[in-house]
């Protein structure tokens, strides 16, 4: 009975690392084929994808402009949420029920139905946003928000925030300059966490790509899908592109773990873990 | 003497007014100025287009009112058909993950720090894996000439991968963020069945089963449940991934409501209004799973 136990969990497990790492091995391997039609392994190896992507002007300029977006995004975001965060502790608790309302609406609604229902709304009040990256990255910055705002309001429940604040105000500190130099300070895994996070979703993001800007701001997801079916399909390329994509979450994925102390965490939307208090 | 005091009068009220007004909106300021520029965001960004989609799904192309939209698309055979595959992939991909990340979440939450550590890092890559990226990962691993295929193929066993954008297809690729979600998502929750528990159970001589259908599954039952309706929810919401899985072949790709939606809005200008009635759809299923989700959790949380 113990050892079918034993035996039946090893099995899970098994399964489990294969059903995750092979697809990664096939991707990794992909990048470096030659032809790759007939036998379990690759019939030869090359370099070439790699320097072709290298000497790839759009390819630059299509990583370039994924990356900017994201950091853009998280910055604005960080700017956004902190500060409301910090009111909503200190000041006027109304403001949660309200931000807690609009940080479930992501979940609710499909990336998709939001890019459909910006693109009908911008082309009714605001139709000269149209097609800009400016209405894709305030739609980025509405869509990821949930994440930074739930990292940032845990982490600010945990460093007390309303007790530094009045000892702070004690000492004569105004708002800004506690915000700025007690708040943030106490609360930087939060915000590194959230943004993590915020990063991601941009970075990953196709659907308001698709919908909003399509090639007139091509993104790593784009220029992937054009890879994947479009008319010059090229797999080598796409699996070294895979590959970097697969590093930058990578990266993120242990940045958000390090900085949560080992916690996990998830990129899906309302999904505030599921925590017994017990 | 007569004129003065019709003067204050006249004064009188107006300062009342116009005092506590300034002095109204100052305070308004100071309460809600450091969360406006986030509410304002949230606001024009998610909350106005459900408006500007729900009074869409009610206009006709000349922009009357109408029902025509709504009474079209539930009418279809082709809208009835995304709509209930759409709940189906949901539904089967909601329930593989439950059966597969519940007994993978409680492993992992009994594991020793280290290998539960190295576990949980492989789970964040994974469930933070997908989009285009992943669609290729599937092609590359189980495509036609995926590493797999070769591989089965290359051992004479006769096997034919599902088609990336059919059902099977999806399923498979949908699994792939899924069990890691779920499983990061419930893990939190097994901390609940204390290993006192066990030993209480074993010691009025119950076994592993007893314990798991008398107290186990009835504890954890809810948060698996949640768990359940998070997946689900979001696997009927994906468009990205089905649309780079779906694109390669037309013929084989299977109708979702995400697919449909996105195909009207790059296809033409109408249809749009059915588009909405499509989104507005979406949005009743996102409500009420949240609804049920939060409200499943409070029953569970109740015990503690």
């Amino acid at each position: 009975m113990v050892l079918a136990g034993r035996i039946g969990r090893w099995l899970l497990f098994t399964a489990l690392a294969v059903y995750m790492l092979l697809p990664v091995l096939a991707v990794a391997l992909y990048a470096f084929a030659t032809r790759w039609t007939a036998h379990v392994l690759p019939d030869g190896y090359t370099w070439e994808y790699w320097r072709a992507a290298l000497d790839d002007q759009r390819l630059f300029a299509v990583v370039a402009r994924t990356l900017g977006l994201a950091a853009a995004v998280t910055v604005l975001d960080v700017l956004l949420v902190v500060p409301a965060v910090y009111w909503q502790w200190v000041r006027n608790p109304r403001i949660r029920v309200l931000l807690e309302l609009a940080a479930a609406i992501p979940f609710v609604l499909p990336f998709v139905v939001i890019a459909f229902g910006l693109l009908t709304l911008s082309g009714q009040i605001v139709p000269f946003l149209q097609g800009t990256v400016w209405l894709l990255g305030l739609g980025h910055a509405a869509i990821a928000f949930p994440f930074l705002y739930w990292a940032v309001d845990g982490a600010m429940a945990a460093a007390n925030v309303p007790r530094l604040n009045e000892a702070a105000q004690t000492c004569g500190a105004a708002p800004l300059d506690i915000l700025w130099r007690v708040v943030v300070p106490n609360i930087g895994p939060g915000i590194a966490t959230g943004g993590m996070l915020v990063f991601a979703t941009s970075f990953g993001e196709f659907a308001l790509v698709q919908i909003l800007v399509g090639n007139r701001f091509e993104t790593i997801s784009l220029y992937s899908l054009d890879l994947l079916s479009g008319t010059n399909a090229n797999f080598g390329k796409l699996a070294v592109i895979t590959c970097f994509t697969f590093v930058i979450v990578f990266a993120i994925s242990a940045a958000a773990v390090h900085w949560n102390r080992g916690q996990a965490t998830r990129l899906l939307h309302g999904g505030q873990p599921i925590e017994g208090r017990g | 003497m007569s004129s003065q005091p019709s003067a204050r009068r006249a004064v009188a009220p107006e300062s009342v007014a116009a005092e506590p007004l300034a002095h109204r909106l100052r305070r308004w300021l100071a309460d809600w100025l450091p969360a406006l520029p986030l509410l304002l965001v949230a606001f024009g960004m998610l909350i106005l287009p459900v408006v500007a989609l729900l009074a869409q799904s009610f206009q006709s192309d000349d922009g009357g009112l109408t029902l025509a939209n709504w009474v079209a698309t539930l009418a279809s055979h082709n809208d009835q058909r995304a709509i209930g595959t759409s709940l189906a992939v949901g539904a089967l991909c909601a329930t593989i993950a439950l059966l597969a990340g519940a007994p993978i979440a409680w492993f992992v939450s009994r594991m020793l720090p280290v290998r539960r550590a190295t576990w949980l890092a492989v789970l964040n890559v994974a469930a933070n894996f997908g989009g285009i990226g992943l669609a290729f990962a599937y092609v590359a691993t189980l495509g036609a000439y995926g590493m797999v295929t070769l591989a089965l193929n290359a051992l004479s066993v006769p096997f034919g991968p599902p088609a990336p954008g059919s059902l099977g297809g999806l399923v498979i690729a949908y699994e792939y963020t899924n069990i890691p979600l779920f499983v990061l998502l419930t893990i939190p929750a097994m901390g609940i069945l204390r290993p006192e528990w066990w030993e209480a159970a074993q010691t009025a001589s119950a076994t592993r089963l007893q314990f798991w259908r008398a107290i186990g599954l009835p504890i954890l039952a809810p948060f698996l449940a949640a768990g359940w309706m998070l997946i689900f929810t979001w696997s009927i919401g994906l468009y990205g991934l089905p649309f780079a899985l779906g694109a390669g072949s037309a013929s084989s790709r299977v109708r979702l409501i995400t697919l449909e939606i996105g195909d009207i809005l790059q296809a033409s200008i109408s249809g749009q209004g059915r588009a909405a009635v499509m989104a507005m759809i979406l949005l009743l299923i996102g409500a009420v799973s949240l609804v049920t989700y939060r409200e499943l959790l409070r029953r569970a949380l109740r015990w503690f």
